[in-house]
């Protein structure tokens, strides 16, 4: 951790009434780089995420970006200073078509001159043309660009997923948070991903964040893991430090069976 | 390094060498305005004078009904926020404009009838009004939906049902409209307190201005207007909202923003088309106006189209405001059928008969299937 | 003084009324999460069939409505609310169960296509006609207790009805009654469970359209109870599609949301709430405007604080 942190996170927590559900969270990624989040269910993952975001407020500590602080900022303002996430249970526009879904994401560094828009202004065409083409283009990410014009609802769940990555992706986030992306793909699917994972770092410059069930998947790709249970950080490091932690070895052994049958529903969501 | 990026989105790094050629945009800009006038002077000279006064009279409310409609599925269909404030609006913007011209003529030309023949300077003072009761019912729209921010669905209803009856209560309370020049002239300050828009009985004698050019003008600016919204980063916006206004938010969508310009849009366009409307001929404006009935049958409108489809609301506006004229005999069956509709509707075919699309959508897909 | 006792009287009296409507919404949104906006016109069915029994029902019974016995106004109380009842269960299994897995707006057009549906069938000539009718007083209205106040020449009189008075026993008791069923019964519980999350409630076995049902009729006889009561109050009964219904209804369902929606002793503060502000807002400013202060006060309540007095917050789980 030689460079300075693109994010800081120090001491945020929030309580839902009697339950804290994180607490005491420190967290700071360097620029590029791509960190693991991983811990039991309910461990309080989301609700980083949702800290993070400013979909709950931090009730304590501070979070900086390139050293601007980020505290009480409604969501949309902290994903134009440059974090964009993927949500757990797919949150994507139904409605609109798969192209629409990233224009909308794309949109958002553009003008939008509302006068414009409603006077057909030569700039504003120029500039609805870009964002059609760039977001056909980080389509490609995923080879979604075939299925554009179809209604986001209509794509298989896979495809959904990737589809909310590309979306975040388009918002030209300098930090990308992606929970649970591999939630019902199989273990081919989830190799791929890791390779894709690895290649968007790269080509967009940005450090990532990746919540994940997948031991195997998060081993092999994150650079350091910082592991939730009950809202508390209990280990944090690289990979091969967390495998041997004792507390976290604990933390998870205590609840192997719930794994399993984690494993198990989400296989059984994907038959479906 | 701090890279340059931050600086330029990478976006927007091709949108200048993409900016159509000069002529070709402001021909796609100002064309469908040009068709607009095109057809609003076919009504009125083409069709109106053919057709005689009763059918005239239709087509009249046929075009303000479009207005209506329209400009409310920007708010309902697009953005998802369901208003039942509409009639509200619209009743602000006849009485803002209907003052306008009555008082206004009575100052300028001692007479409250129709001045001037076709684009004379009564008829410009009437388009004056026209903008201005746009603009009231836009004020109104943007005090309206600072709450609608604060609450969804259900909730935002009411509040809007809220809005629309204290519309109603506050132009009941209204004071007699002060009947001549002289009588204005003699009027003291206690005269207009409360505001002389004739209280329960309605705003009668606003001349008449209204007629199917301007009408129709309107109408086409309220559809190009919406079109233009609907297919562009404005309107994604706005369906992103209608959606789900977390994700909306976290692809940087400022959905206050967004909800207060649906409103205060949507308002703009329902204060013109009750400023029309108050300068009907055989119109008397009144409280009732802005009831919550009246912008029920606005919704309904909206609902039977399709939420966010154009095309269908203009379709659904343009029957169900004929509709009555065929059904006078049954006229005590009319609201039950509209009734029956709602119902069978959502329970049938919840998303209108167009859903999201567009009419020529389906014309589209046939010939795709087809070859 | 007198005029502030009396005031205070009017209020209690139809801050019942408003009560015992805010009940029906309330009830239904705590276990639907819409607003039944056709509930308004349930009240007005309980008027009006409460009307018609009394004018020719009595009669074929051979009792003039006009010198009625004491018990007639309670039979006809009670046959309106069971026909009501009814009426409430057949719409919700027509038009609103289906809709139980539909967005909520779509479920909130329907109830208003409902409401529009019974005013205008209400107004046809087969059922209530389009002209105002007066229902026959089956209590005779004469002041149960009058004081004097001040002095001799300035004097003034509060005066408390019977027909206020019965409204709020019945009222009152109705509203006891209801207590002790939400609260105190297994069925209340049922019910409590059913709305505080449905699909848990039916893995525990409770059969959930039934509970629904269930609440639709309840609200339904306080709708026709509240329909009956109103009419002995002001028995010069408009017809069915007139806006004073709507506004009664609208002002009760103010009141519900005043009081935090989904909670029914919260509707039952909210009434009250409501007519004192309205009672006092019409007496002390201005009669004029005396729908505009439950408007304006709904508008601030939303504004801050949008679960009402006793509402709680849910935070929405992403
Ligand atoms: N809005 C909320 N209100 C109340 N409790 C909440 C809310 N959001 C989260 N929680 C609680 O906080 C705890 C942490 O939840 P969270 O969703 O962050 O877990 P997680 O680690 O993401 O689990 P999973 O692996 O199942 O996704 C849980 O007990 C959850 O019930
Ligand atoms: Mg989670």
């Amino acid at each position: 951790m030689s460079s300075a942190p693109l994010l800081a996170i120090n001491d945020i927590g929030i309580r839902f009434g009697g339950l804290a559900a994180v607490q005491d969270f420190f967290l700071h990624m360097p620029p590029r780089s791509l960190y693991g989040l991983i811990g039991p269910n309910g461990a309080g993952k989301t609700t980083v995420f949702n800290l993070i975001t400013g979909v709950y407020q931090t009730q304590t500590g501070a979070m900086l970006l390139e050293g601007q602080p980020l505290g009480g900022l409604p969501p949309h303002r902290i994903t134009s200073a440059g974090i964009a996430r993927t949500f757990q249970n797919i949150r994507l526009f139904g409605d609109l078509s798969v192209l629409d879904n990233v224009m909308l994401a794309c949109q958002l560094r553009a003008k939008n001159r509302i006068a414009g828009t409603l006077v057909r202004s030569r700039a504003s065409v120029g500039e609805e043309a870009a964002i059609r083409m760039r977001s056909l283009e980080l389509l490609d990410v995923f080879d979604l660009r075939a299925r554009a014009d179809e209604p986001a609802q209509s794509l298989p769940y896979g495809h959904q997923r990737q589809l909310e990555i590309v979306r975040a992706l388009a918002t030209e986030p300098k930090v990308l948070l992606l929970d649970e992306p591999a939630a019902g793909m199989n273990s081919g699917e989830k190799r791929q991903l890791a390779q894709t994972i690895r290649r968007i770092r790269d080509e967009f410059q940005l450090a990532i964040l990746l919540i994940e069930h997948d031991m195997e998947l998060v081993m092999e790709i994150c650079e350091r893991i910082t592991v939730l249970d009950h809202g508390v950080t209990i280990a944090s490091g690289p990979p091969e430090q967390i495998q041997c932690d004792p507390k976290v070895i604990e933390a998870y052994l205590g609840v192997a069976d719930d794994e399993g049958a984690e494993e198990q529903s989400s296989k059984g969501a994907e038959e479906k | 390094m701090p890279s340059n990026a931050a600086h330029s989105p990478i976006v927007l790094r091709e949108a200048d060498a993409l900016r159509p050629p000069r002529g070709h945009a402001l021909l796609r800009g100002i064309g469908p305005l040009l068709i607009g006038v095109a057809i609003a002077a076919v009504m009125q000279w083409g069709v109106g004078p053919f057709v005689g006064t009763y059918v005239a009279r239709i087509l009249l409310d046929v075009g303000i009904a479009i207005i209506l409609a329209v400009s409310l599925n920007i708010v309902n269909g697009l953005a998802g926020q369901f208003s039942l404030g509409h009639a509200g609006f619209s009743a602000l913007g006849g009485y803002a404009a209907g003052s306008i011209t009555y008082y206004g003529s009575l100052i300028l030309w001692n007479s409250s009838v129709k001045h001037g023949g076709p684009f004379g300077a009564g008829e410009w003072l009437f388009v004056a009004a026209c903008l201005t009761g746009g603009l009231v019912a836009a004020g109104a729209g943007f005090i309206v939906g600072l709450p609608a921010l604060r609450l969804r669905g259900d909730y935002l209803a009411i509040a809007t049902l809220g809005f629309g009856e204290i519309v109603r209560v506050m132009l009941q309370q209204t004071g007699d409209v002060i009947y001549s020049a002289r009588a204005l002239e003699q009027a003291t300050v206690n005269d207009f307190f409360p505001p002389p828009l004739g209280g329960s009985l309605g705003f009668s004698g606003i001349p008449t201005y209204t007629s199917l050019f301007w009408v129709y003008l309107f109408c086409a600016v309220t559809i190009v207007v919406a079109q233009r919204l609907k297919f562009s980063a404005a309107g994604r916006a706005m369906v992103s909202i209608r959606e789900d206004e977390i994700a909306a938010q976290a692809m940087g969508v400022n959905i206050t923003k967004w909800k207060v310009r649906a409103f205060v849009i949507s308002a703009f366009f329902a204060g013109v088309a009750g400023a029309l409307f108050a300068h009907e001929s055989g119109v008397i404006i009144s409280p009732g106006d802005a009831g919550f009935q009246r912008s029920i049958e606005i919704v309904i409108m909206v609902v039977l189209g399709g939420k966010g489809s154009i095309t269908g609301v203009l379709l659904a506006a343009a029957i169900l405001s004929t509709l009555p004229e065929f059904l006078r005999d049954f006229a005590q069956y009319r609201m039950i059928i509209y009734a029956l509709l709602l119902i069978g509707m959502m329970l049938l075919r919840p998303q209108g008969l167009f859903g999201n699309h567009e009419i020529w959508d389906y014309f589209k897909r046939r010939r795709k299937s087809s070859s | 003084m007198a005029e502030f006792l009396q005031t205070v009287e009017t209020s209690l009296a139809v801050g019942a009324l408003y009560a015992l409507i805010a009940l029906g919404y309330t009830m239904v949104y705590g276990i639907l999460k819409f607003i039944n906006f056709a509930h308004s016109d349930i009240v007005v069915l309980g008027a009006w069939i409460s009307l018609r029994i009394a004018t020719e029902v009595l009669p074929k019974l051979g009792i003039d409505p006009r010198a009625a016995p004491w018990w007639a106004g309670g039979a006809v109380l009670l046959a309106s609310m069971a026909a009501c009842s009814i009426i409430g269960f057949v719409i919700e299994r027509t038009c609103y169960k289906p809709l139980r897995r539909a967005p909520r707006l779509n479920v909130l057009i329907t109830a208003i296509g409902v409401s529009l549906l019974l005013q205008n069938l209400g107004q046809l000539d087969l059922f209530f006609g389009t002209q105002p009718a007066r229902m026959p007083s089956l209590l005779p209205n004469t002041p149960l207790v009058q004081w004097e106040f001040g002095t001799e020449g300035a004097s003034r009189r509060l005066v408390i009805g019977l027909v206020d008075v019965v409204i709020f026993l019945t009222a009152g008791t109705l509203m006891v009654l209801l207590e002790l069923l939400v609260y105190r019964s297994k069925l209340g519980a049922a019910m409590r469970a059913v709305s505080f999350n449905t699909e848990t409630a039916s893995l525990m076995g409770i059969n959930v359209d039934r509970i629904v049902s269930l609440t639709f009729m309840i609200g339904s006889a306080l709708a026709a109870a509240a329909g009956f009561l109103y009419a002995m109050k002001y028995p010069g009964l408009n017809q069915p599609a007139h806006t004073i219904w709507v506004l009664l209804g609208l002002k009760a369902f103010v009141a519900a949301v005043i009081g935090g929606i989904g909670n029914v002793r919260g509707a039952v503060i909210g009434g009250f709430v409501i007519a004192a502000v309205e009672q006092f807002g019409a007496f002390y400013i201005s009669s004029n405007y005396r729908d505009f202060y439950v408007f304006v006060l709904l508008i601030l309540m939303l504004l801050v604080r949008p679960t009402g007095l006793l509402g709680s917050t849910v935070k929405v789980k992403v």
